[in-house]
């Protein structure tokens, strides 16, 4: 059996309530054997990021709660020498206060950065999946249980299939089979509003395609003149926009290594 | 289960911060006398699906239904490192140089610190103090500044308390809470559509099923349903903008900066200047007009004074259309992109989504675009399904049938103890006002032990609208218009009416009244005016003015106006005493619980109601007799309960056991109608409670009373400059001051409240810890206003103008239109050169003096000029060569400023 975290990106609205329920519970709570108290300030078992995507006004906001992964193939796990980090039978990998000697190699292992070194009392630190609780009646690790959106959630592997299939982990060639699943992670962006330089009007309706090596995505502008190719991965495009009327315009070699906003495109009248 | 980990107890608790119908439960968990976490409410679904009729909202194929549980928000979640928050006044204080029998010393206010005193000698002072100047210059000498916002308590209120005990003194000068949420409504729309009280639609019922099934466009206008509703209501609005996304409902936000809610739900987001709303609606009407697009036959039936206004829209009256091109000048929205939105509206049907807070109604002339709004929306048939103004918070508050249906099938009536805003005797009709406050006959009935409590006290005798305190104490003397009452106190009639008070806005009131003193001492129990109202340094400037001989705070914490009182009384928070809560806002159900306190009080702190009772004391028996009612806190919960109606469904024996009762909602809510249905199909039978009853584009109250009001006049119009206001980007005063300040309510605090929370400070929003390791308010700029001024992401910056310097962190973002710059309300003040510097980000203390309008008592703290420079490494230490006391200050390195930065020596950690 194991247990899972499930993130679902979209429906992530920033609150920052897994973050802090989970300084809620280990700053400044003593819970060994499972665990020992985390700083007041500094550390991050459970991390929101927040990534602001695009230029003005074709901005947006995403955010992923980050974690442990637990993973399946335990790199901390591996490199630790005083055999301080174990797997539970529910699966969760837990660093053992007692048994940690600070060495401090399975901070530098973790592709993730989840663990945290605690100065004061010179041990490895990371998430638990609020093991404490799990053992003592409590069914849900506080992150997930404060999350207001049921962005998080948590539960048994064989249980999350639905959203499990065809989700993503994160940095999937580390091969460690991580077991936070997140689905919705948005790829990069080109958008833009095309208008009338003369007329002072956007134009709705107009067709623009895009180009990357020989795949083609298709948008047509809405009812502000906005186009929007969403999810895009990361590469190298031509975008042609045309509407009945108007010159057509090209952009060459848009690169997503950045979400692109191309900004109010004034479009020509035919002559 | 391990011992270690099973709590020794498990309360209920509200994590309300705006009075004690806000917010809703959570479980607080303690053991040893600690608390050690703090959780979501979760209800119990089993007896919720029995007894309860859980709604839901049906559309589109899809549903919305009552959650599992409250939705904490961060200030809930994070509220035990505000309990236990080194900023905790632990026991009384008295500043140090402050001596009642000898020298004064108000200049040293924010500057001198404080010493620790006992109980019996902080109350005697106290005691002393109030006869003193009562005997010297009349009861009215004592100005009461209490409020309405803070932890939501019952029993022991956090506000009001003083005004009771002053009450039985003989009296006391009121400060009147202006409209602070609603400035523009309520100065402006209310002209429009009545809408009592407060301008903002009403009412709200069921205009969320309403709107799923009817609406296809929401205009989230100056509204972040993200932001302000956490402090009120929890994350429902969250959940509802998520459903509305899913049913396929568009959303475009309207707003100079992405904020929150645009962040994670905007469909299209048009980023407008602060403070030019007025100018984009104005286009919007001109498009309609020109292109004959608004509902002419609803207009035809509905409106007043339409002809008016068209000739302004159209420039027959002063020769400027209103035309796109003329708005985007002023706005700063292309003029293609107002064209697109305004027949976009044309072909949907909208509704427009508000949660107060943001530039658009607390600006400048604010109730122009408040105006203006309703006229957009009368154009599109207003009251017709999906035609709508909604609001993202304050569902129960002024709503008799809620906008989400989760209302009980009876409202618990938990009485309110104090009346922190009682309107002073002769100035409104008495059917206006009062009626939360004094106990029902029903209450009475089944709780006659409450009667002596409820005694009614002698209302006071005078007030001073909280815009104007600081001028009134300077200059001795102050004259404004209006606000007689604040509109909370009004409750509908079994019709779902409200008596109209817009009339009240038109006489002139003045400070002091005819034979009453001016104030000489002040008493607060809401001490956060330079960090919340208008022209903070002024004020800071008013209460270091030696006409006023002694000021008093209770307060939990030592922030703000603290630092100018001369005794301080500690205060415990909700979470250590015991209440009944009510939550009537949090929308999935409205429930009664049964609140115990989590630990013992902090330090010497005692509850708001006994910090007076100790004063009362002091006074003499009679005194404390009157003031108590003869009952004790365990009395007051146990009679609460009673006079509420729930003991009818849940004895008090099961209650104590069960915690909590949750009300079955109204099976039927979502049968009535939605809005103001009833007025779109007949106006006549049911009139609006403006004059002529219809929505008046032309003003008749205005137009009678005040027709010559260049600020206000009858007819709503663009305002570039007046004599109240030059804070537009045309202004002269653009040389010095070139950006459009902007300051919403804060995300991760509710207003001045929960600065300390040391997590949510460590969100970089928040906070931004700088190089000199101390961590400041975030200061927004666009990238291309922080290049041309040499700025860093992170780099300690000023925002200044002729009031004064506050010093916060660049926050170099694309989420902030050009030309302005951004900075959330509520930071703690942490005075560098008391009334002039401040380097705690307490942007309010340099927001504009003066009101909404000349005649409108509201307040503009938002939408006005400054100009933002780094701060160099030589200006800093000439700061600290200059203040060093100010630096030298104890900061707490995750909380800021605390307690042991003001106390003198040996008393620390006593």
């Amino acid at each position: 059996m194991a247990k899972v975290f499930t993130i679902d990106v979209t429906r992530c609205s920033g609150c920052y309530n897994c973050q802090l329920a989970c300084k809620d519970e280990h700053a400044g709570n003593d819970w060994r054997p499972y665990a020992a108290e985390q700083p007041l300030i500094g550390q991050f078992w459970m991390k929101v990021q927040e990534n602001v995507c695009g230029t003005q006004p074709k901005l947006r906001i995403h955010y992923i709660p980050k974690l442990c992964n637990h993973c399946e193939k335990a790199i901390c796990m591996e490199v630790c020498p005083n055999g301080a980090i174990y797997r539970r039978d529910d699966g969760l990998v837990v660093i053992s206060p007692e048994k940690c000697k600070g060495c401090g190699r399975c901070k530098k292992a973790c592709p993730y950065d989840a663990i945290y070194f605690n100065e004061e009392l010179k041990i490895s630190q990371k998430c638990t999946g609020c093991a404490h609780l799990l053992d003592n009646g409590y069914k849900l690790p506080r992150c997930v249980e404060a999350c207001p959106t049921d962005a998080l959630r948590f539960g048994e592997e064989s249980e999350m299939e639905d959203f499990i299939v065809g989700a993503d982990v994160l940095k999937p060639e580390t091969g460690l089979r991580p077991k936070v699943y997140y689905r919705n992670i948005p790829g990069k962006f080109i958008a833009g509003t095309v208008y009338d330089p003369m007329e002072k009007e956007v134009i709705i309706g107009a067709t623009c395609i895009l180009n990357c090596g020989g795949k083609v995505w298709k948008a047509t502008t809405d009812e502000y003149g906005d186009f929007w190719f969403n999810d895009l991965p990361i590469g190298v495009f031509d975008l042609v926009i045309s509407a009945p009327g108007y010159e057509y315009k090209s952009f060459y070699k848009l690169r997503t290594l950045k979400d692109i906003n191309l900004g109010d495109i004034p479009l020509d009248k035919a002559t | 289960m391990n011992s270690k980990f099973k709590p020794d107890d498990t309360n209920i608790i509200s994590f309300s911060l705006m009075g004690p119908e806000s917010g809703g439960p959570c479980l607080v968990d303690s053991k040893d006398g600690k608390m050690i976490r703090i959780r979501p409410y979760y209800y119990d679904r089993e007896h919720i699906e029995k007894n309860c009729n859980p709604w839901k909202i049906e559309a589109r194929g899809k549903s919305f239904s009552a959650p599992d549980r409250v939705t904490i928000t961060p200030f809930g979640l994070g509220y035990k490192a505000r309990v236990y928050s080194p900023n905790r006044v632990r026991y009384p204080l008295k500043r140090v140089d402050w001596d009642p029998k000898g020298e004064r010393n108000p200049q040293n206010r924010g500057k001198s610190k404080f010493v620790r005193i006992s109980w019996d000698e902080a109350a005697q002072i106290v005691a002393d103090e109030l006869v003193r100047i009562r005997d010297t210059y009349g009861p009215e000498a004592v100005l009461c500044q209490a409020d309405m916002h803070g932890e939501g308590k019952n029993v022991s209120p956090s506000h009001g308390c003083p005004n009771r005990l002053l009450s039985l003194m003989g009296g006391y000068t009121l400060q009147m809470r202006n409209a602070d949420s609603w400035e523009g409504w309520f100065w402006g729309a209310k002209h429009v559509w009545g809408c009592e009280p407060v301008g903002e639609m009403a009412p709200q019922t069921n205009l969320y099923p309403d709107i799923a099934k009817h609406s296809d466009l929401l205009l989230f206008w100056g509204c972040d349903p993200e932001t302000t509703p956490l402090g009120v209501v929890s994350h429902m609005p969250s959940r509802l903008c998520y459903w509305f996304t899913e049913i396929g409902i568009k959303s475009v936000y309207v707003c100079p900066d992405l904020n929150y809610g645009a962040a994670v739900h905007a469909d299209k987001w048009i980023p407008i200047l602060p403070n030019t709303d007025a100018a984009l609606q104005l286009a919007i009407a001109y498009m309609w007009i020109t292109e004959g697009t608004y509902d002419k036959e609803y207009i035809a039936t509905h409106a007043y004074g339409f002809d008016k206004f068209e000739d302004y829209v159209l420039g027959r009256e002063d020769g400027v259309p209103k035309t796109p091109a003329w708005a985007s000048e002023k706005c700063g929205v292309p003029e293609w992109t107002i064209k697109a939105l305004a027949r976009d509206w044309v072909e949907k049907t909208a509704s427009i989504i508000h949660g107060n807070g943001g530039c658009y109604i607390r600006g400048p002339y604010a109730t122009e675009p408040a105006r203006l709004e309703v006229m957009l929306l009368a154009m599109r048939g207003l009251g017709k399904p999906g035609v709508h103004q909604a609001k993202m918070i304050e569902w129960n508050l002024w709503n008799r049938d809620y906008p989400v249906p989760y209302q009980g099938q009876f409202t618990p009536a938990v009485p309110h103890i104090c009346d922190a805003l009682r309107p002073v005797d002769g100035d409104v009709s008495p059917e206006i006002n009062m009626k939360r406050f004094v106990l029902s006959e029903a209450q009475k009935k089944r709780a006659p032990e409450l009667i002596e409590l409820f005694e009614q006290l002698p209302a006071p005798k005078q007030f001073i609208p909280r815009t104007l305190i600081h001028k009134a104490i300077l200059e001795g003397h102050a004259e404004w218009y209006g606000l007689q009452c604040f509109s909370s106190s009004q409750v509908p009639d079994e019709n779902n009416y409200r008596k109209p008070t817009a009339d009240y806005q038109f006489e002139k009131m003045v400070y002091p009244r005819p034979g009453l003193s001016k104030v000489h001492m002040i008493w607060t129990d809401a001490p956060c005016q330079v960090t919340c109202w208008n022209n903070g340094n002024l004020m800071i400037e008013a209460m270091r003015s030696p006409e006023i001989e002694c000021i008093v705070a209770q307060h939990p914490w030592l922030e703000n106006d603290c630092y100018f009182a001369d005794i301080i009384f500690p205060v415990a928070t909700k979470h250590e005493i015991p209440d009944i809560g009510n939550d009537l806002s949090s929308g999935g159900f409205v429930s009664v619980y049964f609140e115990q306190p989590c630990c013992p009080p902090v330090g010497e702190s005692v509850s708001d109601f006994d910090v007076c009772a100790r004063v009362a004391e002091k006074l003499g028996p009679e005194y404390l007799r009157a003031y108590t009612g003869n009952l004790t806190e365990e009395d007051r919960v146990r009679f609460f309960y009673k006079a509420s109606g729930c003991e009818e469904h849940l004895s008090w024996e099961e209650f104590k056991k069960k915690k909590i009762f949750v009300v079955p909602c109204k099976p039927d809510a979502q049968e009535l109608p939605a809005g103001l249905y009833g007025f779109y199909k007949d106006p006549k039978a049911n009139p609006l409670s403006t004059p002529t009853g219809l929505i008046e584009f032309t003003s008749t109250a205005i137009e009678k009373y005040m027709p010559d009001d260049p600020e206000r006049p009858p007819v709503p119009r663009w305002i570039e400059k007046s004599e109240s206001h030059d804070e537009r980007l045309s202004s002269e005063r653009t040389k010095n001051y070139p950006l459009l300040c902007m300051s919403n309510h804060g995300r991760w605090r509710m207003h001045a409240q929960c600065d300390d929370i040391v997590w949510n400070r460590e969100v970089e929003t928040m906070k931004i810890r700088a190089k000199d390791g101390y961590q400041y308010e975030p200061v927004w700029l666009h990238p291309i206003e922080a290049e041309k001024r040499g700025i860093s992401h992170g780099d300690i910056v000023k925002v200044f103008n002729e009031r004064g310097t506050v010093l916060g962190a660049a926050y170099v973002t694309e989420r902030l239109i050009p030309s302005t710059c951004y900075m959330d309300h509520g930071a703690r003040l942490d005075p560098i050169i008391p009334g002039v510097l401040d380097r705690g980000g307490c942007i309010n203390s340099i927001t504009p003096t003066s009101m909404t309008s000349k005649r409108c008592t509201g307040m503009a703290v938002s939408g006005f000029l400054v100009e933002v420079q780094k701060v160099t490494d030589e200006e800093m230490e000439a700061w600290k060569r200059d203040y060093p006391e100010a630096f030298a200050r104890k900061i707490d390195y995750a909380a800021g400023v605390c307690l042991d930065g003001w106390l003198i020596g040996d008393e620390q950690n006593g």
